[in-house]
């Protein structure tokens, strides 16, 4: 067994041409990945180069372990299957590489029988069935996100070419092993387990037909294969490329630090994106490394409403534009400006405003592609250039210059839900604040909120916490202003309320709206804040266990949480809410999609002010139902924007019948009343 | 609302230009657009915090702005301001065309317009909700009355007081023009530049009273078997409520 191995070059003659081939193949290689990185050069510059291990790190788990890619098991077998193998295959390549063009003996004895035998025919097999379980996915079953639809544009011939090319290559390379061990035969062909088994067949034929095959195949599988390289950065296969340093130059900062930027409006020329010139390096490598794989859109809540959104074509109208229009602005015969419209032509405006900025699109890429920044930066370009947004929201942002909250028409004052209750304002109370309650604006302001508002502040008189509130000091956190791409409203907003909080110097603040917690707590620090701000669920989380909020199980029945996006995706707390649903006694159920995968009430992204328009069942209503389809008698929530609209979403679609839509502090709070001594505390306070 | 000086208190309010005022400034930007050459000029009577509203002038693109004041002005009513207005106007050199809000969002008197066309000794077009076209020396402008539209022509100069169309929303100012606003000068006059008549300041009006009236809510429950029984005993309840 010591001398095990194979004949590399085994009958073929000039093999000196094979390399001969390889340069032309190479050159073009190079060329179509050098051409790509001039049009990432485009880019404006954005720091993607700190934290090189956590950087590694990340490519190890979600490239090299597919992390991502799992979330999706037989999408995610099915690409892993495919990457594997041609990661080993490529290793037994370069083995082979070493051995014969170094001639450094490696491909030998016990490492060639069960690496470069075993191993490879394994996975090879292995990779044919996933490369089998794509074509069967895209095109027996259809799959729908794999299917192409963009009105207008071509589908991209490479979808079929990859799949297709890969498996012929795969193919061919166990012919030629067949072929090989039948003419050829040795004592340990049985390890290469694939190809003994197709020599079987191929025994009783002559030896000179099996060399002459043997040839025939060898070239042809050279030609092919350098083909195949050349063609490699031309087509989605890039993405080989791209996805890893895609991947590896992701955002690593918490999502509420690092998916919207700041805009220094002293120096600033263009306000938001218009033009490819305005993209960083970092979003034109997001365009060259998506798959068209629709894990996005299928997450989409303005795509599954019928609105003109899908994530993904999104990514791909920004490619094909800047695949048009890059070569021109690189050979210096264009300007951005002589181009045709990026926004408002190659992507329109509808689709801009379609989005809630829920992040699941986000969440789900498998090569950190980042949607929402991009969207965001046109948004800003439609506001803050062109002075140019629906209807509604231009009300919304008027409401908010002029009366510091975006509801327009509202008549009451800040403090007109806690009436009757005792909750002093921060300008009155002395010396140092424990707990400053950001009461928001659509608590302050919306009948149903307030009643949110009115529980909390029982539940912390109940633990005997010192708080107050801003009152009339308090003003909108600036998330909706900033969410419509107003950056400069939110601006002034924000450097406002910073330096009214920094003047009662809480030790924290709490807020029940997961909006106000992500921009004071998380957003502020762009500005040199740092805040504690928590959600009040994480508040009262931590009251009950400290023994300050005494609950017993009551009689909640069942109930379904719904995870708001900003409190979620955006801040990454999904257990504090049910930890306190679990001992206020309610029988938790889940929704399909929950936690991380939870599905948008439709209101993120400044729609709480917009009109839907997709015709088709609304996002809340989508959400509504799948709610009720959990038999649960209560849906949970923890956001005053999800609360308007799973209640508007349950009115709507189930009506009287529906299930009723409370705030986790209120169901809490509804079991003390059941169980606790407050009771007729609570009722007197009502 | 102040109940001793029966002024309303602006509190932390800020200061905000009047509705109709925003739908007049739309409409005269939108002239301008129309007929190059033009210029909008913003008058406001008022003292230094006025200023903003001055500055959203400029935001929205108007090319000059003024401020007038006095400190001996504290209290003016209607027909004060619009002869103060005539006179910065006539100082300035005249209008073709002078646009004001219907009346005040707040106080809805409405006086402000016709007065100071008298003043001017111009004609007046009230609650114009478009200008159609302004031509050699004419304006054709359509009127709201009852039920239905007017279109009436004028002859320039004159002042129209404008009220709210769905052409004349007013709109988002760029980000551009709002920082370039910060840094734009505002003229001020004051009552020594302007030839005032001292007896057409002194007001013939006083304010006797200014109030909220109190508003207090009931809630009744409507008891009945079915949909129509609770119907009927709604209708029923209304009708001895003399609400229908
Ligand atoms: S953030 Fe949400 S709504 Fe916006 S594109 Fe992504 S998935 Fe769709
Ligand atoms: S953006 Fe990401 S999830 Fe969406 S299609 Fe492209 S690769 Fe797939």
């Amino acid at each position: 067994m010591e001398a095990a191995t194979r004949p590399v070059f085994w009958h073929i003659e000039h093999s000196w041409f094979m390399y001969v081939l390889m340069v032309p193949s190479l050159a073009i290689f190079c060329y179509g990945l050098y051409r790509r990185y001039k049009f990432w050069r485009l880019g404006r510059p954005v720091a993607r180069f700190d934290r090189p291990w956590e950087r590694l790190r990340r490519v190890l788990v979600h490239v090299l372990g597919h992390g991502r890619f799992l979330r999706e098991s037989i999408a995610g077998l099915m690409h892993g299957l495919i990457f594997w193998s041609m990661l080993l295959l490529f290793i037994g390549t370069v083995v082979v590489a070493i051995d014969t063009d170094l001639r450094i003996p490696i491909m030998r004895g016990w490492f060639y029988l069960i690496y470069q035998s075993l191993v490879l025919d394994v996975v090879g097999a292995l990779g044919m069935v996933g490369l089998g379980i794509a074509l069967v996915r895209r095109y027996v079953l259809r799959v729908p996100r794999l299917q192409h639809n963009r009105e207008g544009k071509a589908p991209d011939p490479s979808d079929w070419v990859t799949l297709l090319s890969l498996f012929l290559l795969f193919v061919q390379g166990f012919a030629l092993e067949a072929i090989r061990i039948a003419a050829n035969p040795q004592p340990w062909d049985a390890l290469s387990v694939v190809g003994y088994a197709l020599a079987v067949p191929l025994r009783g034929l002559s030896q000179e037909g099996l060399i002459a095959a043997y040839q025939f195949f060898w070239w042809f599988h050279t030609v092919t294969v350098f083909g195949w390289i050349a063609y490699l950065p031309w087509s989605k296969m890039a993405h080989f490329f791209t996805s890893l340093l895609d991947v590896y130059f992701s955002d690593l900062r918490p999502p509420g630090e690092g998916t919207l930027q700041p805009i220094d409006f002293e120096k600033a020329e263009r306000l938001g994106v218009s033009a490819i010139t305005d993209l960083t390096w970092k979003d034109l490598l997001d365009l060259d490394a998506c798959t068209a794989c629709g894990r996005c859109q299928d997450v989409c809540p303005a795509y599954a409403a019928g609105q003109p959104l899908s994530p993904k074509n999104l990514i791909l109208d920004l490619r094909d534009y800047v695949h048009a229009h890059a070569p021109a602005l690189l050979a210096g015969k264009a300007t951005v400006e002589e181009l045709p419209p990026l926004v408002g032509g190659a992507i329109k405006e509808e689709t801009l405003w379609a989005c809630t900025t829920c992040r699941a699109c986000m969440e789900e890429c498998p090569v950190f592609i980042e949607h929402v920044p991009k969207i965001v930066e046109m948004r800003r370009h439609l506001v803050m250039e062109q002075a140019s947004a629906p209807e509604t929201l231009q009300e919304a942002l008027k409401s908010l210059e002029d009366r510091a909250h975006p509801y327009k028409g509202a008549t009451a004052s800040r403090t007109d839900w806690c009436e009757g209750l005792e909750v002093p304002l921060a300008s009155e109370v002395g010396g140092e604040i424990e707990v400053l309650y950001w009461v928001g604006c659509t608590a302050a302001f919306d009948p149903r909120n307030q009643k949110v508002a009115r529980a909390l502040a029982q539940l912390l008189h109940h633990a005997g916490v010192k708080f107050a509130i801003l009152g009339p000091e308090e003003a909108c956190c600036g998330d909706p202003a900033r969410r419509m791409g107003n950056e400069f409203l939110y601006d002034m907003i924000a450097r406002q309320n910073i330096e009214i909080l920094r003047q009662y110097r809480p030790k924290r603040i709490v807020t029940a709206c997961p909006h106000c917690q992500n921009a004071l707590g998380n957003e502020y620090r762009q500005f040199g804040a740092d805040f504690e701000v928590v959600h009040h669920t994480q508040l009262l989380k931590e009251l009950v266990e400290s023994g300050r909020l005494k609950v017993e199980a009551g009689s909640l029945g069942k109930v379904t949480f719904h995870d708001p996006c900003y409190l979620g995706r955006w801040q990454g707390e999904y257990e504090a809410p049910r930890d306190l649903l679990a001992r206020a006694g309610a029988d938790r159920v889940e929704m399909e999609r929950s936690r991380s995968r939870s599905f948008c009430c439709g209101a993120g992204g400044a729609h709480a002010w917009m009109e839907e328009t997709g015709g088709g069942p609304r996002v809340n209503q989508i959400r509504a139902r799948e709610a009720a389809a959990t038999g649960a008698q209560a849906i949970a929530t923890a956001c005053p924007f999800c609360m308007q609209m799973m209640e508007d979403g349950v009115k709507t679609t189930a009506g009287e019948e529906g299930p009723r839509v409370l705030d986790v502090a209120e169901l809490l709070l509804q079991a003390m009343e059941e169980t606790g001594p407050h009771t007729r505390q609570a009722q007197a306070a009502r | 609302m102040d109940p001793a000086t029966k002024r309303p208190v602006q509190g932390s309010a800020k200061l905000v230009m009047d509705s109709y005022a925003e739908y007049a400034l739309e409409v005269a930007i939108q002239l301008k657009e129309k007929h190059p050459g033009s210029k909008v000029v913003a008058i406001c009577v008022g003292d230094k915090p006025t200023d903003d509203v001055l500055r959203r002038a400029y935001a929205l693109t108007a090319d000059e702005a003024v401020r007038v004041w006095d400190p001996a002005w504290a209290d003016l009513d209607s027909q004060a301001v619009a002869h103060i207005l005539a006179r910065t106007i006539q100082k300035l050199g005249g209008a073709d065309l002078v646009l004001t809000g219907r009346e005040a969002g707040d106080i809805e008197r409405g006086v402000v317009g016709p007065t100071l066309a008298e003043e001017l000794g111009c004609a007046c077009a009230t609650i114009v909700a478009r200008v159609e076209a302004v031509e050699g020396g004419t304006a054709v402008v359509r009127r709201e009355v009852d039920g239905g539209y007017a279109l009436v022509s004028t002859r320039l100069p004159a002042v129209l007081t404008i009220t709210n169309d769905e052409t004349n929303v007013p709109r988002l100012p760029k980000v551009k023009d709002l920082m370039m606003a910060a840094r734009k000068p505002i003229t001020t006059l004051g009552a020594a530049d302007l030839d005032l008549d001292p007896a057409r300041l002194a007001s013939p009006l006083e304010l006797v009273d200014l109030y909220i009236p109190v508003q207090e809510g009931q809630c009744e429950i409507i008891e009945g078997d079915d949909g129509p029984a609770k119907a009927a005993a709604l209708a029923r309840r209304l009708h001895e409520l003399k609400l229908v």
